[in-house]
């Protein structure tokens, strides 16, 4: 037991070792500063999914775990979805092998991602109300309320999206030794029975990378958890809350479109908005755009008041002599 | 446009009539060039030596004609372009030189009288008679011409150009900012592509067109150096700053991009050593409105930088000048299809050109000359529109409200392609800087 767990904690201290060289090699190699803040993301991404695979080894107290998330953000909004969730990384990891295939993303029209955005609220409401709502009134004789609290439990819906590709625990996919999983992959399994499981996983698997190589990040969409760490940006009320907020000088921008083309979840609020608070429930703080405006101060992500990074003449370090 | 096709606009000329026009404009503009030069020299007498590159290739009939001559004959292309719509990326991916052909020479408008009646924009008539008389070398060594359907005078001027040369017509929509606009905009920049495929036999491809873009990031990447640089105290005269920015139109983007790097590196040592080009209470003006095209166009930048009390341009507003290349396109994913978008928004959206209007009063535009106002201190601004030129002067009320806002002081100034007037807007312009002046040392 002891030598296992010693040989899976120098599996991953060499994987993360690798990644972080990697991602190092890449950024002296690139002295480009349009996609410095995409390679930094990229790294704590792959530290938080390491760091979530811990997590699940040494709690098994989910309620825990989102609590933390819930708590995260509360203070930083959705900052969780582009720095943090591991769901968010493979997306975003499809989106390169795309890139190197040189094959062009899908915009989805306008409407549909703000229908696409309503979605998540009411898959939202459907996983942790329904259940609430229907547990007292006729105790366990529902099928549907069964359905609900058993294996679609919020919890684990809500968690769905940082189960880690390797996981500490039992899975019906084995290599080498190693359990591995992919989000949703434990509800899937819970409720598909011993024959599926594996094949619904892959069914799964295939539909979020297939979607996600047409679309960038088609999940976090209609993701339900985006939805439940978007509620505090979404409504006026609460916005006093995240500390991290995204804001624009009206004047600076030239209305040049880039925010509004590079944005992976296709926000239009930064591009089309006059200018000051322009954090939205849609917005998971990639900060794409930011990096990507071309003018100085323009795009600006601060917390508390404080600004933490903005937007500058890109084109700078290209010194050539 | 071969002979035989039926001219539609042009009046027929005897060529020794052209001939000798020709010589006597080409004469007197190339004495203007020079005095111009001479002048800027004696306003800042420890200009730098890397601003000789600029004065030498601002020559019309020098050094660069005899390159593009040189390079046209080893095969390569020349597209001319009126306006700054034109996409310069993708002339320069197919391997052909792109060169700006709106004329600023005095002269030549007469002739163009003789065909457009003398209301019409100045700009349009002076590119006319440059063209019926074969003036300009830019012009003259084009292969084909993109132009612009932004105002009415460029719209007509287009359909007069086509008796000489292929014209290809861009079409930019009155308002920018919805989906058919966009998407009406890339249809026409992608009909431009294939011209420009089809002229050079060249296919675009997706390298070559990165290769093109990344070139223009260094260049804009200079161009923006230069004016970051005219935020602070004056490290560089105003004209100087514009002359460098008008000889792209025509240069080797490389090489003035190198050329400006070095400008920009010696402006730099100045402001280190607290070098001014000018005293540092002079007043700090910005140019607004029409464009202003070397040389002739020279008249107002001299005025200010000459007068009594002397100004300082550190800023301006006009698509000749400080937007030429202010807007880098913004790449996100180096594919053919993403890179087409990012130029085509690149040459749309940004653009603050009065053309274009919208639901908030044309609010880019408002926001570029507040921005600039700010950032570069600007004390007043000088509005400059050419008689004849109806979207700019239309829209000084709603710049001057905004200005006044701000309490910033500007000055209506309406001109034309003449000397005559030269006199009168000295005073004018005088006293508008005696005011400006009074109003920094208070
Ligand atoms: S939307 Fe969902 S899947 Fe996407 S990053 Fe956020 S939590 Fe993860
Ligand atoms: S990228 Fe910056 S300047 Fe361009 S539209 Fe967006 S916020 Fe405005
Ligand atoms: S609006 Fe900007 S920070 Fe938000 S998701 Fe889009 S690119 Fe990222």
């Amino acid at each position: 037991m002891l030598l296992e767990i010693i040989s899976e904690l120098l599996k991953l201290t060499i994987f993360a070792g690798l990644a972080l060289a990697g991602i190092l090699a890449i950024l002296i190699w690139k002295k480009n500063l349009t996609t410095k803040v995409t390679y930094l993301r990229t790294f704590v991404q792959v530290v938080a999914m390491i760091a979530f695979f811990y997590i699940f080894s040494y709690t098994t107290w989910l309620l825990l775990i989102l609590v933390v998330i819930f708590a995260i953000s509360i203070v930083l909004g959705r900052f969780f979805c582009g720095w943090l969730c591991p769901f968010g990384l493979y997306l975003d990891l499809v989106a390169v092998i795309r890139k190197t295939l040189n094959t062009r993303y899908w915009s989805l029209p306008e409407k549909l991602n703000r229908s696409l955005h309503i979605l998540r609220y009411l898959l939202l409401v459907f996983f942790i109300v329904l259940p609430f709502m229907l547990g007292p009134i006729e105790a366990w004789q529902w099928s549907l309320a069964k359905f609900l609290m058993g294996p679609f439990k919020p919890i684990s819906v809500l968690l769905g999206p940082v189960e880690p590709l390797i996981i500490p625990w039992e899975s019906p996919l084995k290599l080498y030794g190693l359990s591995f999983s992919y989000p949703y992959a434990s509800i899937i399994t819970f409720y598909s029975g011993e024959n599926f499981a594996l094949i619904n996983t892959f069914i799964f698997m295939a539909l979020t990378l297939a979607s996600s190589f047409v679309v960038r990040r088609f999940w976090c969409r209609f993701c339900p958890t985006g939805a439940s760490l978007a509620i505090v940006n979404r409504f006026r009320v609460f916005k006093w809350i995240p500390f991290l907020r995204l804001s624009k000088v009206e004047e600076k921008c030239t209305k040049c479109g880039i925010c509004k083309r590079v944005c992976p979840v296709q926000v239009t609020d930064v591009y089309e908005q006059k200018g000051g608070d322009i954090t939205t429930s849609m917005c998971m703080l990639c900060l794409r755009c930011v990096e990507m405006c071309p003018y100085e101060d323009c795009l600006k992500l601060s917390m508390a008041g404080k600004t933490l990074f903005k937007s500058r003449n890109w084109l700078e370090p290209s010194k050539i002599t | 446009m071969n002979e035989t096709s039926e001219k539609k606009y042009s009046l027929e000329i005897f060529p020794k009539e052209i001939e000798e026009l020709k010589n006597t404009i080409k004469t007197a503009s190339t004495k203007i060039m020079e005095e111009y030069i001479e002048r800027m020299r004696k306003t800042w007498p420890d200009r730098p030596e890397e601003m000789q590159y600029f004065d030498e290739i601002a020559k019309f009939w020098g050094t660069r004609e005899k390159e593009i001559v040189e390079a046209r004959e080893e095969g390569k292309k020349v597209i001319g372009y009126t306006c700054m719509f034109a996409p310069i990326e993708l002339i320069l991916a197919a391997g052909a030189i792109p060169v700006r052909v709106s004329s600023g020479l005095y002269d030549p408008v007469k002739l163009g009288n003789r065909v457009v009646p003398v209301e019409v924009c100045p700009v349009v008539r002076s590119t006319i008679g440059v063209k019926m008389v074969g003036l300009s070398p830019y012009l003259e060594l084009s292969d084909a011409l993109i132009t612009s359907l932004t105002c009415d005078g460029m719209t007509k001027l287009s359909e007069i150009l086509s008796d000489y040369k292929p014209v290809w017509t861009l079409c930019p929509p009155r308002l920018k900012d919805s989906e058919q606009s966009i998407s009406f905009w890339k249809e026409e920049l992608k009909a431009v592509k294939e011209k420009i495929e089809k002229l050079t036999g060249t296919k675009i491809t997706s390298s070559k067109l990165k290769s093109a873009i990344e070139r223009l990031h260094r260049a804009t990447r200079a161009f923006r150096r230069l004016q970051d640089l005219r935020k602070g105290n004056p490290v560089i005269m105003g004209r100087d700053a514009m002359l460098v920015n008008q000889t792209l139109m025509w240069d080797d983007v490389e090489r003035w991009t190198q050329k400006t790097e070095k400008l920009c590196d010696e402006l730099e040592r100045r402001a280190q050593g607290k070098v001014w080009a000018c005293p540092l209470k002079t007043p700090r003006v910005m140019i607004a409105g029409t464009p202003i095209i070397w040389p002739d166009n020279w008249k107002l930048p001299n005025l200010v930088e000459e007068a009594n009390p002397q100004g300082v341009i550190v800023a301006d507003e006009l698509c000749s000048g400080d937007r030429f290349l202010y807007d880098p396109v913004g790449v996100d994913e180096w594919t053919m299809e993403d890179m087409f978008n990012a130029v085509a928004d690149r040459y749309l959206l940004p653009s603050t050109c009065p053309c274009f209007t919208s639901e908030d009063g044309n609010e880019d535009r408002v926001n570029w000359i507040k921005a600039r106002v700010e950032e570069r201190r600007v004390d007043g601004v000088v509005y400059h529109v050419y008689r004849g030129c109806m979207l700019y002067a239309m829209e000084y009320m709603r710049i001057k409200k905004v200005l006044d806002k701000i309490n910033v002081p500007v000055y209506y100034l309406d001109t034309d392609y003449t000397r005559e007037d030269v006199g009168q807007i000295k005073t004018r312009v005088e006293a508008f800087l005696e005011m400006l002046k009074s109003r920094v040392e208070f």
